[in-house]
């Protein structure tokens, strides 16, 4: 028997690119036909968003950056089974290998089932894991497959997560409590956003595995309010898996019970701490508390606790299901399993990409994602957002290591992957990152507080031309006793993209500094720009397009520009079709 | 009980007791600001950082601890001074003081050469404890009667009062004080066990006085070599009775002799005694011999009878001891515009002078003198020549007969800032006079202290902080050193200090002087319309007809003691409550701090008094949050929190709910927990 699925990927990313629209056309035509249009998650190809996935018996037809006219079409070809007039929206092939590059076990199921049905994920093999576990193990036995599997947080740090589990397994007290961290907060981080949009039940399911294993009764999902779809989908599911006996009392008629609730964060980056995150919960103030003693000791409400975040959950039913071991196997020495990636930046095909550890940044860069837009040259990419480093060209064959990629000065971090090419300016970037940390600084520790505002400050001046001698060094001199004195993971880490640019681009903090010049020509304080008079045709586009009215000149005569009128948009170089408009 | 080591200190305690404890309970200081054993450890301020050099098991911690939050484990070898640990905490206390807004001490206090607690007596005053506001004084100095007269008074000069309408008139506030201490029963201080050690101190003026006092307070025999028949040096033979009354400042003399010192008078070194004597008999000596010679003009006619230095003038009506020069029917011309040629051209006309001129070639807006010496000088008839400079002295008969002046005009500013007189080519004036004053600055008499080094101005070199000469054991401060002459109370203020470097010097131990650092404000952050005007109190004056025939003192004295009281109470308080308790300058000192390095925006948020009795100053928070939890966690009321994120965290009402405010008990723990001068108890 012939039949036809249509699933429209509904994630954040596709709704925002119009996937909502482009439903409704299909709802609309296809109305009445029997063919019914289901939705998915994201399936991380943000590029080719919105993407309407049709299966034709089987056969996947995947139609990409459709829009709502395409969409008319797409259903009139299907109602008229002309399957080859899709033709013109599929993914090329070229597109199609940023899929199949990939090793998918915490997405596995994303962007292809439906997030909103338990039935979906239950036909791809969901909640065997729990059942096994609840059914036929010990709490023991199931912290040894997970330290079998050698699985460490993917949060950031990296901690072995059976070590974390086992402690608190190991902490006296009848109550403990399981937590599940989904404060992502990293500037262009959003692989738990996805997971939990995509695929709620895989991180329920992982969480009621860790709970079993430790011993608790109540889970929590930490989840900051800026990510309402994911939200309203985790209370979805939560509700679907009560209903069907997952979450509740004795769980597959055993002694294992286990209550979840949803705690929406309220914004502070810090909260994604554990302790701050602890401290939120509990109706605090988001600020890290002193450790020891560790939260598998006095955790939420001073009872022993775990926290994971969203992709170390992720994986646990995969590594249950076909054991610690076949997840070992994937990786390097030191860092086994795979890991999820959200690739962004000047990057041709951003979005998310999961891989076995062990793979180069250049796989990742220019293997996955397509090496750099417009194909410019490759500057730099900053891994673990604030908290990270940059890592310049010549390290981008450093394999995707936990140790590796410390050792060069950045962090695997929860997986943001910002690209930048010539164009970036090394130290706006560790501005960037510095007016994001000292924002978000909760204000407890000297260091962190004043320490980041005071580094910030240094380097506005710098690219604003008012950088001084020394200004380097008093940059190094301030990394350093951040790190030192801050508490928490926030302000140890906030000064390592400063380190980091420090290390690799030196000499741009010098042109700032020395010559007054930005050597990607981004600062604005730094740049002027110029109408080269031999190749300027006098067109008069510039001229028209110019917001500040900076560019004067007759018609077929060179023009110029007025640098005390010009605002340094750059519109002018920007359209000029003869290169006449020079940047210095 | 176990062992560990802190900064070699061996500590027994129970194992678990945090480290910080054990070294408080040891007697040793770590550094810190937030912690307060009342409330539970908190980690904030990461002063207390230490190193663990031994866990106890040979190995050494990698990251840096805080002694507040580790706990001791039998073994543990820490050391809170290692270079890391001070780097991280000097940053820390820098990156504080960056965002500081406060004044330590009030600027008049501050811009006071002899570092004078103003703030404290002028609230002496305010409440009629005379004795007490002497007693604040003489810890800086111990002729307040004498100072409170003739000081210029750099402290009015930068009193925050003058923003409002005029700065306080605290140097005769000071004099009032005094004169009151004098008359029922003065102050005296207590001086320490004799040390066994002798100072000789050269030079009985303000300087060698304060040397003296101060030195003889620490207990050690002082004897002072005058060249002059009485004590007093410059105060007694260079300002006229007019301004001090020489009873006054022999009273003075006098208390400091009473302490126990020797005065030595009409003993002039090189020639009744030699320095190398000075320095064989004493453990120390102090040169203060002051700068006593006129400088000269350089023009024709100066060795004409009839001209006459402005010191010499002055010291001869001073030693004169009622026999005066008589100058009547003569004229006089005095040359300069400093508060030297205003004694000497006041001094003329009392001497019965028919006319004066001063001749200075800027104008009155660029005199040194001070303006009400001038303004009196007008009242007393003198005629000022501005613009004018000495070109030659014109004699007869060996005699002054008459002076060509040079007339100026004024160009370019200098480096002083003040525009620099320029001739106009050609254009001459001429006088007649009788007598030449020459007032243009004095230089040091050398003769006698050939052994010490000089600086290329001619005075005695010595070291800016321990006022040590080229010879060992030989120390020199005031008008005859480095810089030369200036006022009183600058030479006061290096004879204090060196008080204290010579008492180190005499137990063995050389402890230079370093400058304290304090936080300052900038003026232009202070709103002053806050404040209601009141005018300064002004000190009532003798009559010119009256006073211009007599050397009696020109001020009535302000009498009235509510008018004095009054007066201290425009006091604006500037300076810090907290500044001797204050934790956080006292490490920022240890520490040796420069925040300037780390200078940047500063939080401005408005002090309020929301708390009925407490003033909370979020411009001189650090955030330690001891407020925040002595509140919650010691008086059960949980009224502050901590709003916002980042640099621009503030405390305030929990929530910023000003209702929860209501809850307050007025109980004054957060007060007394504050580390620094943020919270303040109102009366």
């Amino acid at each position: 028997m012939s039949y036809t699925i249509i699933n429209v990927g509904q994630g954040s990313c596709g709704i925002a690119a119009g996937a909502g629209k482009v439903k409704k056309v299909l709802d609309e035509k296809l109305a009445g036909s029997g063919i019914n249009v289901g939705i998915v998650g994201c399936i991380g190809m943000c590029w080719l968003e919105p993407i309407v996935d049709v299966y034709e018996d089987g056969k996947l037809h995947r139609l990409v950056k459709v829009s709502e006219s395409s969409a008319e079409e797409i259903a009139a070809a299907v109602l008229s089974g002309d399957f080859a007039a899709l033709s013109k929206y599929e993914i090329t092939a070229d597109d199609k290998d940023f899929l199949d590059q990939q090793t998918r076990i915490a997405l596995r199921n994303c962007g292809i089932i439906d997030p909103e049905s338990i039935e979906a994920y239950i036909n791809a093999g969901g909640y065997k894991a729990l059942e096994k576990v609840v059914t036929t193990m010990t709490q023991q036995q199931v912290i040894d497959e997970i330290k079998t599997s050698g699985l460490a947080g993917r949060g950031g740090a990296g901690f072995p997560t059976w070590f974390k589990w086992n402690a608190a397994n190991q902490s006296a007290g009848e109550t403990k409590y399981l937590i599940c961290n989904a404060d992502e907060g990293d500037p262009g981080a959003f692989m738990d956003r996805a997971v939990i949009e995509s695929d709620p039940h895989t991180l329920i399911e992982g969480m009621l595995i860790a709970a079993y294993a430790i011993g608790a009764s109540e889970a929590v999902v930490y989840v900051r309010a800026e990510y309402p779809l994911a939200i309203v989908r985790l209370k979805k599911a939560i509700a679907q898996a009560k209903q069907a006996g997952y979450i509740g009392k004795n769980i597959f008629g055993t002694d294992f019970s286990c209550e979840f609730t949803i705690k929406a964060g309220a914004g502070a980056f810090v909260c994604g701490e554990e302790t701050a995150l602890i401290a939120s919960l509990e109706g605090e103030r988001g600020m890290p508390r002193l450790k020891p003693p560790f939260p598998a000791q006095k955790g939420y409400w001073q009872k022993p606790s775990n926290i994971n975040n969203v992709e170390t959950f992720a994986n646990v039913a995969w590594i249950i299901n076909n054991g610690g071991a076949a997840f070992a196997a994937m990786g390097t020495e030191n860092s086994k399993g795979t890991k999820v990636f959200a690739l962004t930046g000047k990057i041709k095909r951003g979005g998310l990409v999961e891989i076995p550890m062990g793979k180069t940044l250049r796989d990742v860069i220019f293997g996955i994602g397509g090496g750099i837009k417009e194909d410019k040259k490759f500057k730099a990419v900053q891994m673990g957002g604030p908290s990270g480093g940059c890592i310049p060209e010549q390290l981008l064959d450093t394999v995707i290591d936990y140790k590796e990629l410390s050792a060069t000065g950045a962090i695997m971090g929860s997986g943001g992957m910002v690209v930048m090419d010539e164009t970036t300016c090394m130290v706006g970037m560790a501005k960037f990152f510095l007016d994001f940390t000292a924002k978000e600084s909760c204000g407890k520790c000297v260091h962190c507080r004043i320490g980041t505002k005071r580094m910030q400050e240094i380097l506005t001046r710098i690219v604003e031309g008012n950088g001084k001698e020394g200004d380097i060094e008093l940059l190094e001199e301030l990394c350093s006793a951040v790190k030192e004195g801050a508490l928490c993971g926030l302000g140890q880490t906030a000064p390592n993209p400063v380190l980091t640019t420090i290390k690799y681009f030196r000499n741009e903090y010098e042109a700032h500094i020395n010559n007054k010049k930005c050597p990607a020509h981004e600062c604005r304080d730094l740049i002027s720009y110029s109408i080269d008079a031999d190749k300027c045709r006098g067109c008069t586009l510039c001229a028209k397009k110019c917001p500040a009215k900076a560019i004067s000149g007759e018609v077929k005569t060179p023009h110029a520009i007025d640098p005390n009128v010009c605002i340094k948009c750059g519109q002018c170089a920007a359209v000029c079709r003869f290169g006449a408009v020079k940047v210095d | 009980m176990i062992t560990i080591t802190i900064n070699g200190k061996v500590c027994k305690c129970n194992e678990g007791e945090y480290i910080l404890k054990v070294a408080q309970d040891n007697g040793i200081d770590i550094p810190n600001l937030c912690n307060d054993e009342s409330v539970a450890v908190y980690g904030a301020c990461g002063l207390c950082q230490i190193e663990v050099l031994d866990d106890g098991h040979g190995k050494a911690l990698p990251k840096l601890m805080r002694a507040c939050a580790t706990k001791a484990q039998d073994g543990y070898v820490v050391s809170y001074d290692t270079e890391r640990v001070n780097r991280s905490r000097k940053v820390a206390l820098e990156l504080l003081m960056s965002d500081h807004d406060g004044d330590c001490v009030a600027p008049c206090h501050l811009n006071c050469p002899a570092g004078t607690d103003i703030q404290k007596y002028l609230k002496q005053i305010s409440g009629g404890d005379y004795h007490g506001a002497v007693e604040t004084i003489k810890e800086a100095f111990p002729i307040p009667a004498s100072i409170g007269r003739v000081c210029p008074h750099p402290c009015e000069k930068n009193c925050r009062r003058g923003n409002v309408e005029q700065p306080l008139s605290i140097a005769f506030l000071k004099a009032y004080a005094a004169d009151k201490d004098l008359a029922d029963g003065t102050y005296k201080p207590q001086c320490k066990p004799e040390s066994g050690k002798k100072v000789a101190i050269v030079g009985g003026g303000p300087a060698g006085l304060t040397a003296a006092f101060f030195l003889r307070r620490s207990g050690h025999s002082v004897t002072v070599y005058d060249a002059m028949a009485k004590m007093g040096g410059m105060l007694r033979y260079g300002i006229p009775a007019y301004r001090l009354p020489k009873d006054i400042l022999e009273r003075e003399c006098q208390e400091i002799k009473s302490l126990g010192v020797e005065y030595v008078n009409n003993c002039k070194i090189g020639k009744d005694v030699t320095l190398e004597q000075l320095q064989k008999d004493n453990d120390a000596v102090i040169v203060a011999n002051g700068a006593w010679k006129s400088m000269n003009m350089r023009v024709e006619g100066e060795g004409l009878e009839g001209v006459v230095g402005g010191i010499d003038f002055l010291r001869n009506i001073s030693s004169g001891e009622g026999e005066r020069p008589d100058l009547t029917g003569l004229t006089v011309a005095v040359c300069g515009g400093g508060n030297t040629a205003m004694d000497a051209c006041r001094s003329a006309v009392r001497c019965g002078a028919d006319k004066v001129y001063v001749v200075y070639r800027r104008t009155r807006d660029e005199m040194p003198a001070e303006d009400i010496e001038i303004e009196e000088a007008i009242e007393e008839g003198v005629d000022f020549k501005f613009l004018t400079n000495p070109a030659q002295i014109i004699g007869e008969d060996g005699k002054v007969k008459q002076m060509k002046l040079q007339v100026m005009q004024l160009g370019e500013p200098d480096a002083s800032g003040r525009r620099s007189p320029v001739p106009v080519e050609g254009k001459f004036e001429y006088i007649d006079v009788d007598k030449v004053i020459m007032a243009i600055g004095q230089s040091i008499e050398v003769s006698g202290f050939d052994c010490l080094e000089k600086t290329r101005k001619g005075t005695i070199a010595a070291d800016e902080n321990t006022f040590m000469t080229s010879v060992d054991g030989v120390f020199a401060v005031g008008d005859a050193t480095n810089r030369g002459a200036s006022i009183a109370i600058e030479a006061i203020g290096e004879a204090n200090k060196c008080a204290a470097v010579v008492d180190s010097y005499l137990s063995g131990k050389l402890t230079a002087y370093r400058k304290p650092f304090v936080s300052k404000r900038d003026v232009k952050d202070i709103d002053f319309s806050v404040y209601d005007k009141k005018d300064r109190i002004k000190m009532p004056a003798r009559p010119a007809e009256e006073r211009k025939h007599d050397f009696n003192e020109v001020y009535l004295g302000f009498g009235d003691e509510e008018k004095v009281q009054s007066e201290a109470k425009r006091c604006l308080e500037c300076g810090c409550h907290d500044y001797g308790d204050c934790r956080l300058i006292k490490y920022a000192n240890i520490c040796e701090i420069d925040p300037a390095r780390f200078a940047g925006v500063k939080n401005n948020n408005p002090v309020e008094r929301k708390l009925v009795s407490i003033e909370r100053n979020p411009n001189k928070c650090i955030l330690c949050s001891l407020c925040v939890r002595v509140c919650d966690e010691v008086a059960g009321k949980g009224i502050l929190g901590l709003v916002g994120r980042g640099f621009g965290t503030v405390i305030k009402p929990e929530f910023n709910d000003e209702s929860v405010i209501e809850a307050c008990a007025q109980c004054g723990k957060c007060v007394e927990a504050c580390p620094t001068g943020a919270l303040k108890l109102l009366k």
